[in-house]
Parts: structure tokens; C-alpha cells; sequence
């Protein structure tokens, strides 16, 4: 129960076309994330999963069946409102009633279903109270025991954290991924938050203008980014990424003319290389110059910014706190096996 | 045309600092005097002898005239008769008959208003919604729609009863729609039945956009998003409507309610326009009596439509007072939200 299976999604608004065929399948139990950039069609995708809104091309399908052409309701879905969408007049519990009642299920089965995820959100001393007398992480639980009692197939959760302060996003973060693996139901959580996207995630899909960029784990994604986009938008502080052309064999010369010898790199044509700014670190012999221009100590480690010849930015993450002087020159090495190649096309090339 | 409206600009501009500096030493001296506290008096001073003049000051003379009697203008020229007017008005030897009363044409009137604000309110109210419900949905031409909706609320009552008496009139534009398409000519305003019709009819219709420009907004307030959750968990839209919108929307429908209440307490104009409260007394209605006993009969009775309207003016007092006490209890409920 919950596999969700997507086939080639297109959605058009007039000559805009928002999602532009998306493939994917959603496994049963899985906690998936969408994430990407504002505007990346990750929220469109979610609606279309939920019924609230057509695809203009392609089909959905869940456990087996398509239900392209199904309502909303008869898709055995819940979904969690960015702004919770609890209704104001009604107590909690009539919230979480009112969706069971449509059903003419039982009154004692009703009571039951609340009561018991009333329990486990820890939201029963509140049941007579109204949204309006609850507080933002109050609603948040409400809003997901309103989807709770639906015992749905799958969770659609529509970046239900970012209407939280960043306290509370963070242990509402964990309570979701906790209350997952508890109730063992899939997922679906839509965030441009890539953090929230790596912590809870079993797999992350990225999304950015229509198109999926990448699926796979957080820590794949992390290691192995397929793209440019993808290593770029996965990873904070982000990646550094820096344009480069090819000299003589193993030898490239970086915009801004930083010279670097990559004795175990073939490649022909222009690429981009991306370094973490975790994989570099300080080396009187490193073959990276760069003039520090910021330091941001953060205690247990030091962002660097820093600049390379021709003024190319370079950011670097030392551990500790190193006694670094502005405007000094300091010398970067970094394991050759750390580093990511993209060609001309933004595509990962193989290094071996 | 920048020059051409600096020019202008200065011209108006010219004499009114010109007028702001001959106030400016007086009003200074005043509140050198008395402070603060007199400058507030100073400025709320010009509404409030507006006020007093057009508003209390015919109110208290309007209770001294309902204790009098005779046709004279002047109070001097005019007899103390305690609370008879209101006697006079009253009284009724058998009161399911108002044949019986004394006055019974002001009995007609409070009979005919009665039945008017009980039909015409609750047909207003419940077109008014349907209405707003229509074009709150994303129908073709909505802005054009709701224009149309609203347009009759910017006429004139005056005109909103000459344009129905153009159409409903015997030789009107109606009947000859009727005739043309082969049908027999109705009396529209001649037949008692059709007469009380119309004068509810067209009110509906100079009201309506109003009333449902109010409960539109209250619509739109209702977020989007409630109605997506309700989408999901699929819900009859018959019960959206009873347990979510119309919820939602009671804070907009009884501000309606209760201005549609007052305003058809008061009904005169179109229908005075459209009827002259005939055939016979069939839509005579109560501010039509006041102003024919007061103002427009051969015997003037001032005393008597005094008396009438104080007796209306309380009416519409308690509704006023209902209105306050049901938003208040809205603003508290909302507070707790």
C-alpha cells in the first residue's frame, strides 16, 4: 500500500508549461522530498499526485491503479497544508472529525481514530480548543492528526514546516521523520529547504524548472551529483565550482588563471570543477593560492572566503579555528578524489 | 500639461494658504487658552453643529411635536396633548381587523411594511448570496458580471422607480413585450397582488448588488486552501456550503441582515415612485404614511406622524441595538480565534 508510480506528468498553464514530463516511482513506505528552487514545479507535482489539480499529459498511478482521472477524495490521500488549512470555527477535534464524517463512519470509530492520534501528536489536552487559540507548532500537529485519522495511503505534506520559527522547525522536523518510520506510511514532503530535504529524507528528488535533476539518497546526492545544479543546490556552505580548460594532458588552467595539475585527469574541451568547501584544507605546499577575504568563525569550524587568482571565489570550511589574516595568501591542497568534473553540458564525467 | 497643472495647483493652492493664515493667530491664541483638550473641541466642533442641527435637534423637536396637536406649524400655535397622538395611533376596537382601528390606514401601513421586510429581507438576502456565491467562482466576464450586479446601486431611488414605471406601466414596456410575443397585457401597478410584487421586486433588484458586494468580500476572505483540504476529504458540496462557507461568511451575512432589515423598515422612495402606495393602500408603507399625514394631506397632523415615526424610530432602534450586540459577540468570538 502506497506505491506511487508517475509517468511522463506534464502541466501546462496556456503556453506555460510548469512541469515539463516527469517520471518517478515512490515506493511503498518511503519518505520522499521534493526539493528544488521556488517556481521548480515541485508544489504543481504534489497536486497533481493529490488530485487537487490535473496533469495535461502523462499518468499516476497508485498501488497498480491509474488514477489519473480520479477526484482528489478517491485516491486515498492526505495532504498537509502549508498553512494548515485547519477549518477556524471548529474545535480541534471537529477538525480532525470532519473529513471521517463524510465517510458516515461510526461515531465510536471516529472517537477512536481521534483519540488515538490525539495520543500520539500529544495534542489531547487541546481537542476543545480552536486553531485560533493554538500556537503555530500546535496547529502543525493538528493539521498532520487531521491527516492521521484519514489512515491514508500515502502523506502528501506541502512544506509543512515553513510557517515555523527555526527552533521549532527543527524538532518538527525530527517529530515528522520519528512519526514516519512509526506509522511506516509514504511520504511525501515538498521543502526548498535542502537541509530539511537531507535530514529526513529516505530519497530526495530535485527538481528545478520542470525537470527532475536528480533522484537518489541524501548522502548519493551529496557524493555523486549527477549535474551542476544538483551539487550546487545539495550541501551548505555550497559548492565551490569553478570553469576550466584543459592544457596539455593532466594539466588545466582555471578562469582566472590558476594553474592545476590533475596528473590522473584525460579530458578534452572545456569542464567545470566542484570542490566542496569541506574537502579543502590548509597546505604550505597546496597547489590552490587564494587571498583570504572573510573568515567566519564559527567555534567548532572556520568558513573561509577567499579568492583566487583573477578574483574567483573560493570558500573553504577548516576545522577549528585557524588564526587566518585578512587579505593574507594562503596555499589549499584537497584529495584529487574529492573532486567533481562536469563537462561543457553541466553533466558529471567519470573519473575512474 | 505638467505647467498646465502647476498652474492650476497654485491657483487653488494661492488662496487657501492665504485663507489657513488668517486662521492661524486666532487658533493659535485658542490653544495658547485652552490647551490640548480645546483644540480637540475645536475641531470636532463644525460636525458636531452639523450634527446637532440636522440630527438632535429634530430629533428632541420631533418628540415635543408627537405631545401636540393641531395643523399649525409653529409650536406656540400649538395644543399640548400629552401622549394622545400615541393613543390615536394605537388604538383598535378588535386588533386581528385594522378596520377597526382608528388610524386604520397607519395599521395598513405597519400590516403592509411587516409583510414588505419580512418577504423582501429574506429574498434579498438569499439572492444576494447566491448571487456572491456565482460570481466568486471563475466564471467567463466575472468584472463584467459584477458591474452588471452593481450598477443599479449608483441610481438615483428616484430613477429606480421612474425606469420600473416605464416598464411596468399599463401601456409600458413590458405589456408590449407581452402583446408582441402574443401574450395578454398584465396592470402590473393597478393589481394589488402585482402592485406589493413589484415594489418588493425592484427593491431586491436597486439593492441587491450592495448586499452582495459585502458577502462577496466575505468570500473571498475564506481561504482557498480550506476548501482544498475540504476537497480531499471529500465533501459534499452541500456540506461545504452549510459547514464551512456559511460559517465563514456569518460575520458578512449579519451585517446584510441587518442593514437590509433596517433600510426595508424604511421603505419609501422607489415604491413611492414606482406606486404612490396604490392601487388603493396595497403598498402603502409607513414612511409613506408619516410623510402623507405629516407633510402631503389636506388635514396636516405633524403631531400624528411625529408620534408614528418615534414608534418606527424605535423599531429600527432595537434592530440597530440587535446588530451591535450580535458584531460584538462576532469580535469576541474572533478574538478568541
Amino acid at each position: 500500500m502506497g506505491r506511487i508510480a508517475l509517468h511522463n506528468i506534464r502541466k501546462a498553464y496556456g503556453a506555460v508549461e510548469v512541469l515539463k514530463g516527469i517520471d518517478l516511482s515512490i515506493n511503498e513506505g518511503e519518505l520522499v522530498v521534493f526539493v528544488g528552487p521556488s517556481g521548480c514545479g515541485k508544489s504543481t507535482l504534489l497536486r497533481m499526485i493529490s488530485g487537487l489539480d490535473r496533469p495535461t499529459g502523462g499518468t499516476i498511478e497508485i498501488d497498480g491503479q491509474d488514477v489519473t482521472r480520479r477526484s482528489a477524495a478517491d485516491r486515498g490521500l492526505a495532504m498537509v497544508f502549508q498553512s494548515y488549512a485547519l477549518y477556524p470555527h471548529m474545535t480541534v477535534w471537529q477538525n480532525m472529525a470532519f473529513g471521517l464524517q463524510n465517510t458516515r463512519m461510526p461515531k465510536a470509530e471516529i472517537a477512536e481514530r481521534i483519540a488515538d492520534a490525539a495520543r500520539l501528536l500529544e495534542i489531547e489536552p487541546l481537542l476543545d480548543r480552536r486553531p485560533g487559540q493554538l500556537s503555530g507548532g500546535q496547529r502543525q500537529r493538528v493539521a498532520i492528526g487531521r491527516a492521521i485519522v484519514r489512515r491514508p495511503t500515502a502523506f502528501l505534506l506541502d512544506e509543512p514546516l515553513s510557517n515555523l520559527d527555526a527552533e521549532l522547525r527543527v524538532s518538527m522536523r525530527a517529530e515528522l521523520t520519528a512519526l514516519h518510520s512509526r506509522l511506516g506510511a509514504t511520504m511525501i514532503h515538498v521543502t526548498h529547504d535542502q537541509v530539511e530535504a537531507m535530514t529526513m529524507a529516505d530519497r530526495i528528488v530535485v527538481l528545478r524548472a520542470g525537470r527532475v535533476e536528480q533522484v537518489d539518497t541524501p548522502l548519493n546526492l551529496y557524493n555523486v551529483p549527477n549535474n551542476l545544479f544538483v551539487a550546487g543546490f545539495i550541501g551548505a556552505p555550497g559548492m565551490n565550482l569553478w570553469p576550466a580548460t584543459p592544457e596539455t594532458k593532466g594539466s588545466f588552467l582555471l578562469e582566472g588563471g590558476t594553474k592545476l595539475e590533475l596528473p590522473h585527469l584525460d579530458l578534452a574541451g572545456p569542464v567545470t570543477f566542484g570542490l566542496r568547501p569541506q574537502h579543502l584544507r590548509l597546505d604550505e605546499n597546496g597547489p590552490l593560492t587564494a587571498k583570504v577575504t572573510l573568515v567566519e568563525a564559527l567555534g567548532a569550524e572556520s568558513v573561509v572566503h577567499a579568492e583566487l587568482e583573477g578574483g574567483v571565489r573560493l570558500l573553504a570550511v577548516l576545522p577549528g579555528q585557524p588564526d587566518l589574516a585578512l587579505r593574507s595568501q594562503i596555499r589549499f591542497a584537497f584529495d584529487p578524489a574529492a573532486l567533481h568534473v562536469f563537462d561543457a553540458q553541466g553533466q558529471r564525467v567519470k573519473t575512474g | 500639461m505638467k505647467p498646465l497643472a502647476s498652474i492650476l495647483g497654485a491657483v487653488i493652492a494661492a488662496p487657501l494658504g492665504w485663507i489657513a493664515g488668517l486662521a492661524e493667530a486666532p487658533l493659535r491664541l485658542w490653544q495658547r487658552l485652552t490647551g490640548k483638550g480645546g483644540m480637540i473641541a475645536f475641531f470636532l466642533l463644525p460636525n458636531m453643529a452639523i450634527f446637532g442641527v440636522f440630527v438632535l435637534f429634530p430629533l428632541i423637536i420631533n418628540i415635543v411635536y408627537s405631545t401636540t396637536s393641531g395643523s399649525a406649524l409653529f409650536l406656540s400655535d400649538r395644543d399640548f396633548v400629552g401622549l394622545g397622538q400615541y393613543e390615536r395611533l394605537l388604538r383598535c376596537d378588535d386588533y386581528t381587523n385594522t378596520l377597526t382601528c382608528q388610524e386604520d390606514q397607519f395599521w395598513t401601513a405597519v400590516k403592509n411594511t411587516a409583510v414588505f421586510v419580512v418577504v423582501q429581507v429574506g429574498l434579498l438576502i438569499s439572492i444576494a448570496t447566491a448571487t456572491a456565491l456565482i460570481l466568486n467562482r471563475e466564471i467567463m466576464g466575472r468584472s463584467f458580471w459584477r458591474a452588471m450586479f452593481f450598477f443599479p446601486v449608483l441610481l438615483s431611488p428616484v430613477v429606480v422607480g421612474l425606469i420600473w414605471r416605464w416598464i411596468l406601466d399599463r401601456n409600458g414596456a413590458l405589456n408590449a413585450a407581452l402583446v408582441g410575443v402574443g401574450l395578454d397585457p398584465v396592470n402590473w401597478l393597478l393589481e394589488r397582488g402585482w402592485a406589493f410584487a413589484a415594489t418588493i421586486g425592484i427593491t431586491i433588484w436597486a439593492h441587491l448588488g450592495f448586499y452582495a458586494l459585502i458577502l462577496l468580500a466575505g468570500l473571498q476572505a475564506i481561504p482557498r486552501d480550506l476548501y482544498e483540504a475540504a476537497e480531499m476529504d471529500g465533501t459534499p458540496p452541500g456540506r461545504v456550503f452549510w459547514r464551512i462557507t456559511l460559517p465563514l461568511l456569518m460575520p458578512n451575512l449579519l451585517v446584510v441582515i441587518v442593514l437590509s432589515l433596517i433600510r426595508a423598515v424604511q421603505v419609501f422612495d422607489e415604491a413611492y415612485v414606482l406606486t404612490g402606495g396604490g392601487p388603493g393602500t396595497a403598498t402603502l408603507y409607513l414612511t409613506q404614511y408619516i410623510y402623507e399625514v405629516g407633510f402631503a394631506s389636506l388635514l396636516k397632523n405633524p403631531g400624528l406622524a411625529s408620534a408614528a415615526s418615534i414608534l418606527m424610530g424605535g423599531v429600527l432602534i432595537v434592530l440597530t441595538l440587535v446588530q451591535l450586540g450580535l458584531s460584538n459577540r462576532n469580535e469576541k468570538k474572533g478574538k478568541q480565534k
